[in-house]
């Protein structure tokens, strides 16, 4: 049988070299740089943003990812066209060639993205000219400054920098000014505002080794207060309206009060807690923990405040009684204060004794109503009217003077003190 | 026909490529320069580009460095007309002998690799070599918490050869004790960083012999500022509110008992949130005993108001059963007797007929109070005995326990004075 073998032409191929051949790789030392042993190597760095993943502040570092770009002349590449067309290759043939050995200064952690093969490409232009572009994801630190956290801004930058040649050997450059830097449209941070990219140039010294070129991208972020207003001040402040409830409260209901005052108290303390949670532990103060530590202040005080107006009542109490001098003992307490005093229901005011209060509410009660249904119509006795009109008003007076200052003082005090603060800070 | 046009590049001086410049196929990477013969010195050079974390619960520190190598490999040397290095990029590295320092007690360790290999190789004419490399290890360290969080710790990065005892390579500071640098903005937010020295000796492994050494000592000094915040300051506040108990009359049980309980609940959820980020040692801390001796104040309080109302009730029954010897209308105990009007009585209280009228209670509650009136009136007998003279007065009129009035001097004072000796301790 014979075997046919058509050979097909293909119009587009031009050369049926392999690229190793046509760009004489066997004769290329991939460890000598272009121009080795003269005068040093300009190449130029493009950069596009393609996003910031993240920002931490926990380890004061941020995620970016990148699209790199090195522009430079290697004599050694150039090949013969007379169209002028580049050529362009994928990654493998990077092992091959001399490529500069830029690094992240201050980088954590970085990698060059190999899905679904190593993102990397490589242009060559028949004058000998090199574009190569890669995809990477580097975290770099970011020394941020909390004070005035979290109304703050953030500066950021990611430099770049040769690992091996210094000054001398290559010269790192913008490779369009100013313009070098572009970054995606829709690049975005859930937290942060991002200010404005700019691209900037230095020189680094190092003491063994030499001055290296320097290359930074600095990024400024600003954060975003409505998370932390939602989270963080607004349930503060609401802890410490509550707590200017128990000033409007009877003096008299003691448990009511405390409670009151011990879970605002309680509730300040969890606020608190929940912020430094996600925060680095520094050693100064920020803006929110002065926040959050004057709120938790008035709210303490108020807790105070019962204190002393109770201590006061008795104080005033006592003194009643030993104006009174009667060694009876008994005195009439209304419902209401009764209930304050031991927590059982009354339905009527209870006769009792300063030293003592109910141990069994049910006796109590099995009493009183016993006392009720019977003889329910009996003619009225007539009541002596032993009592004048001043011991009477003070009695009935149930606000303690402190709680009617109160009231004022406490809530002006926090507004004025609003005011400072967001003034100072915003 | 193929036209090959060379480009004459004035830039390129060497035509040959580094493997012939360097003489690298003659070159056996496997033996070390002078094998056989002497050790070969090898010099270290360090510069400490961060400190990036440091770990309480892993016992770690992570810390990214410059690692610098120098060493004369006469098979490395080239003819040279200008005395300058060359330098190179990492890919050589493969094909040279370097020393195999590693890092001993590290957990893990990764030299950067974006966008190439962060290795340097430069070759100077007469054989030096200088090798830098730039690494990221994370390192053990023991941490001492028995002063935590007023502590001071010590950790320690170790730089040995692998393969090659002290016979065969020695690793020393090649500049002393500058051999080691450090970033100017280099800084943790939690620690101050006290100060960085290099020590070298040699370490001895029964199995394969001696080995030099080196280490990067770096003392870490915890700022204390956060945990004032965070633990003492609530803390403190706590045991304050407790005290608040004191000055509530003692009647309102239920007032003093939540003050107590809740006290006792903020504490201990203070002392769960400083535990949660600590390794879980077997000693004491020195915030443990500060928090645990605040717990003790806050639960005696709890305990003083217990006793407070204990020891009422028993004077009080006491006192029932004194009045109870007399027949008066104090057989219907004071406190048991439902009372009448909200005023305030100043006559005889338990002549029963002898009660004001309080003009604003309403005709319902009158009738009501005047039952009640008739009701006791009936039980009892109208005249008071006033066997019952001052001393039972006084008692009753005294509102305040004994042990309420010491309380409230006593807890404050061993409080501050605890404070004084524990600030004096440990600072």
């Amino acid at each position: 049988k014979r075997e046919i073998k058509m050979r097909k032409l293909d119009s587009t191929k031009v050369r049926p070299l392999k690229s190793e051949q046509l760009l004489r790789i066997e004769d290329h030392d991939f460890a000598l740089r272009p121009g080795f042993g003269g005068s040093p190597i300009p190449v130029g760095i493009d950069v596009q943003v393609e996003s910031i993943d993240s920002i931490s502040e926990v380890d004061m570092d941020f995620t970016m990812t990148l699209y790199l770009r090195h522009y430079w002349k290697d004599e050694r590449l150039s090949f013969h066209s007379n169209k002028n067309k580049s050529m362009t290759f994928d990654g493998r043939l990077i092992k091959k060639i001399w490529v500069p050995d830029v690094f992240f200064v201050h980088s954590k952690r970085s990698f060059i993205h190999d899905t679904t093969v190593e993102n990397v490409m490589l242009r060559v232009y028949p004058d000998g000219n090199v574009l190569f572009s890669l995809r990477i994801t580097v975290s770099a630190m970011c020394f941020m400054d909390f004070s005035r956290f979290p109304l703050d801004t953030q500066n950021c930058s990611l430099e770049l920098e040769s690992y091996a040649y210094n000054e001398d050997d290559l010269m790192l450059y913008w490779k369009h000014g100013n313009k070098s830097l572009s970054t995606d449209e829709h690049i975005s941070l859930s937290q942060f505002f991002i200010e404005e990219f700019s691209a900037s140039s230095g020189l680094a010294f190092y003491s063994s080794t030499g001055w290296y070129n320097r290359l930074f991208i600095n990024f400024a972020l600003r954060r975003h207060i409505f998370f932390f207003v939602l989270q963080s001040y607004f349930p503060a402040m609401l802890m410490v309206m509550l707590s200017w409830v128990s000033f409007w409260i009877d003096r008299r209901a003691v448990p009511a009060r405390v409670s009151l005052g011990i879970t605002t108290v309680l509730t300040m303390s969890t606020i608190m807690t929940g912020v430094s949670a996600s925060m680095p532990q520094v050693s100064y103060i920020k803006a929110v923990d002065v926040y959050l530590w004057i709120s938790f202040l008035f709210v303490f005080l108020s807790v105070i405040e019962y204190a002393a107006v109770n201590y006061l009542t008795t104080i005033e109490e006592r003194k009643q009684l030993k104006k009174r001098g009667k060694a009876s003992g008994l005195y009439s307490i209304d419902a209401v204060q009764a209930m304050a005093f031991d927590g059982c229901f009354h339905d009527t005011d209870v006769d009792m004794d300063l030293t003592g209060f109910s141990d069994r509410c049910e006796e109590n009660e099995t009493r009183a109503s016993a006392a009720s249904i019977s003889n329910v119509d009996t003619p009225r006795i007539k009541r002596k009217r032993s009592l004048k009109g001043n011991v009477g008003r003070i009695i009935l007076q149930n606000n303690h003077v402190i709680d009617t200052y109160s009231r004022i003082i406490f809530p002006s005090v926090y507004i004025v003190f609003n005011f400072f603060y967001w003034g100072l800070y915003i | 026909s193929h036209i090959y046009k060379k480009n004459h590049d004035v830039t390129k001086t060497w035509r040959g490529k580094t493997e012939q410049l360097l003489r690298v196929d003659d070159h056996d990477f496997t033996m070390r320069p002078a094998f056989g013969g002497p050790a070969i010195p090898v010099g270290v050079d360090v510069q400490v580009e961060s400190l990036d974390s440091i770990s309480e619960v892993d016992m770690d520190f992570t810390m990214t460095l410059y690692l610098r190598h120098y060493w004369r490999d006469e098979r490395l040397s080239f003819p040279s007309t200008t005395n300058k290095s060359m330098t190179f990029d990492g890919r050589l590295v493969k094909k040279i002998w370097v020393p195999d320092v590693f890092f001993v007690h590290s957990k893990r360790s990764f030299i950067h690799d974006t966008t190439t290999d962060n290795i340097m190789l430069r070759v100077f004419p007469d054989g030096h070599v200088l090798y830098s490399m730039r690494i990221t290890v994370t390192a053990m360290c023991n941490m001492d918490f028995s002063r935590f969080p007023l502590d001071s710790q010590t950790c320690s990065l170790e730089l040995e050869s692998y393969a090659y005892t002290d016979e065969d390579l020695m690793l020393y500071w090649k500049n002393g004790n500058e051999s080691l640098k450090t970033d100017e903005k280099i800084s943790l937010s939690q620690f101050l960083i006290q100060k960085f020295h290099t020590t070298s000796r040699l370490a001895f492994y029964s199995s394969t012999g001696w080995y030099n050494r080196l280490y990067i000592n770096f003392t870490l000094r915890r700022h204390i500022f956060f945990f004032l915040l965070q633990t003492y300051f609530p803390a403190t506040l706590m045991v304050m509110l407790s005290w608040v108990s004191f000055w509530i009359d003692r009647r309102a049980v239920p007032a003093r008992v939540s003050l107590g309980i809740t006290t006792v609940l903020t504490m201990s959820t203070i002392i769960t949130g400083v535990n949660a980020s600590m390794p879980r040692v077997s000693y004491i801390k020195a915030v443990d005993i500060y928090l645990w001796v605040s717990f003790v104040f806050v639960f005696l309080s709890v305990l003083e108001y217990a006793a407070v109302n204990y020891l009422t009730t028993v004077q009080e029954r006491k006192e029932r059963k004194l009045r109870e010897r007399f027949p008066c209308t104090c057989g219907i105990s004071h406190s048991k007797t439902m009372m009448l009007d909200g005023n305030y009585s100043e006559s005889d209280a338990n002549s029963l007929a002898g009660f004001t009228r309080n003009q604003m209670v309403p005709e319902e509650e009158k009738q009501e109070k005047m039952v009640v009136h008739l009701a006791m009136s009936n039980e009892s007998n109208s005249s008071r005995n006033r066997g019952l003279k001052g001393h039972v007065g006084l008692r009753i009129i005294q509102n305040t326990h004994a042990i309420d009035k010491y309380s409230r001097l006593i807890f404050p004072g061993t409080y501050i004075f605890f404070n004084l000796i524990y600030w004096s301790v440990f600072s």
